[in-house]
């Protein structure tokens, strides 16, 4: 077993903490720090599911622009004792926590019970799996009834099936619907910027391809490509946000 | 379920931040943690996003996390000055004592 079992549970249970902590605790301030720390733990778990290029794009957004948002205005305000949010036991609160858990034991059985493995496929627990000849085996997929959807797919197997995917959109011959992938050539030399590898014979790091999935060669090819348009209408409601809080923020348009 | 992360270990922390977000939501009357809630049930519906695109190996849940991001870059742009305006008139951001359009 890896270590990427252990990551994800630090993250996860740390996601968890933090996110309780910035609904329980009572001050602002310190609430707006655990947000900080929950964002981080995403970033993490970003990492471990290949997201690579959005793990970068958590910690730039939300680590340095929200946050550096919320402390301002939290600073700036500079809310009093009595102006923090207390947490007085009421009727509607315990009414709130109630919908709360069966919010998530619903979404949790819906979840259990739709990511169940397909019949006749190796159970998600049994990711070793010991064959007829007494010989350990890890199972690298554990598919779902829904298909093209996998349980369990470790990082080697998603980068093979990821370029397995790319070489038949080049060839033609996988085309879920037309136009709907760039034509992404990974074998394309792109001149800036290269990926970095590890080469061990050199003992240095020479430019290479390495990680595919997640890593934002494919994303940028996505959204200048097939997502233009969303994405040209980001850049219209940035600018719009932008006006809409200045001129709100405003003490006196004139 | 096992010890080794798998799709359904997402999609259940997933769950469980964005329930925790609500129950935030709910619960907390200071509009600016309100908006803290906000962005947690965001954040954890990216995490499963990102948790989907993994497993079906495929990037079109990337492009819907990032622009989920850049939405709500904008939209915490514009309800932090909505909270400023409003602590100048009331002087308070109790989201109780909201309670009319006219300022």
């Amino acid at each position: 077993m890896g270590v990427e079992p252990l990551f994800f549970w630090i993250f996860a249970i740390g996601a968890i903490v933090t996110s309780l902590s910035v609904v329980v605790v009572r001050n602002p301030l310190y609430c707006a720090l655990a947000l900080v720390v929950d964002f981080f733990f995403f970033a993490g778990l970003y990492v471990l599911l290949s997201a690579h290029f959005l793990a970068v794009v958590q910690v730039l957004v939300y680590g340095g622009a929200i946050m550096v948002l919320f402390l301002f205005i939290i600073m700036l305000l500079n809310l009093r004792g009595d102006e923090l949010g207390q947490m007085r036991f009421q009727l509607h609160t315990a009414l709130a926590i109630t919908a709360g858990v069966v919010l998530f034991f619903i979404a949790g059985g819906a979840i259990l019970s739709a990511t169940a493995p397909m019949d006749g496929e190796p159970p998600v627990e049994g990711t070793l799996v010991v064959q007829d000849d007494g010989s350990e085996v890890r199972v690298q997929e554990v598919r779902t009834s829904i298909p093209g959807l996998y349980l369990a797919l470790d990082e080697q197997t998603l980068e093979e099936k990821y370029l397995e995917q790319i070489a038949s959109w080049e060839r033609g011959t996988s085309r879920p619907s037309d136009g709907k992938y760039p034509r992404f050539n990974p074998e394309r030399t792109f001149e800036v910027p290269p990926s970095m590898q590890f080469d061990p014979e050199a003992a240095s790091v020479v430019p290479g391809r390495s990680g595919l999935y997640g890593t934002f060669q494919p994303i940028s090819a996505l959204l200048v490509n097939r997502f233009v348009v969303p994405f040209e209408l980001t850049a219209l409601l940035l600018l719009a946000a932008i006006i809409g809080a200045v001129i709100i923020a405003k003490r006196r348009v004139t | 379920m096992s010890w080794e992360p798998t799709l359904a270990h997402y999609l259940i922390l997933s769950a469980a931040v964005f329930t925790i977000g609500m129950v935030g939501v709910l619960v907390r009357r200071n509009a600016i943690i309100l908006f803290m809630s906000i962005e947690l049930m965001l954040n954890s519906v990216n995490l499963s996003f990102i948790a989907f695109a993994r497993y079906r190996v495929d990037l079109d849940g990337h492009i819907f996390a990032f622009f989920i991001m850049a939405v709500a870059a904008a939209e915490a742009a514009v309800a932090l000055a909505i909270v400023l305006h409003v602590f100048r008139h009331k002087r308070g951001i109790e989201v109780d004592e909201m309670q009319e359009l006219k300022h």
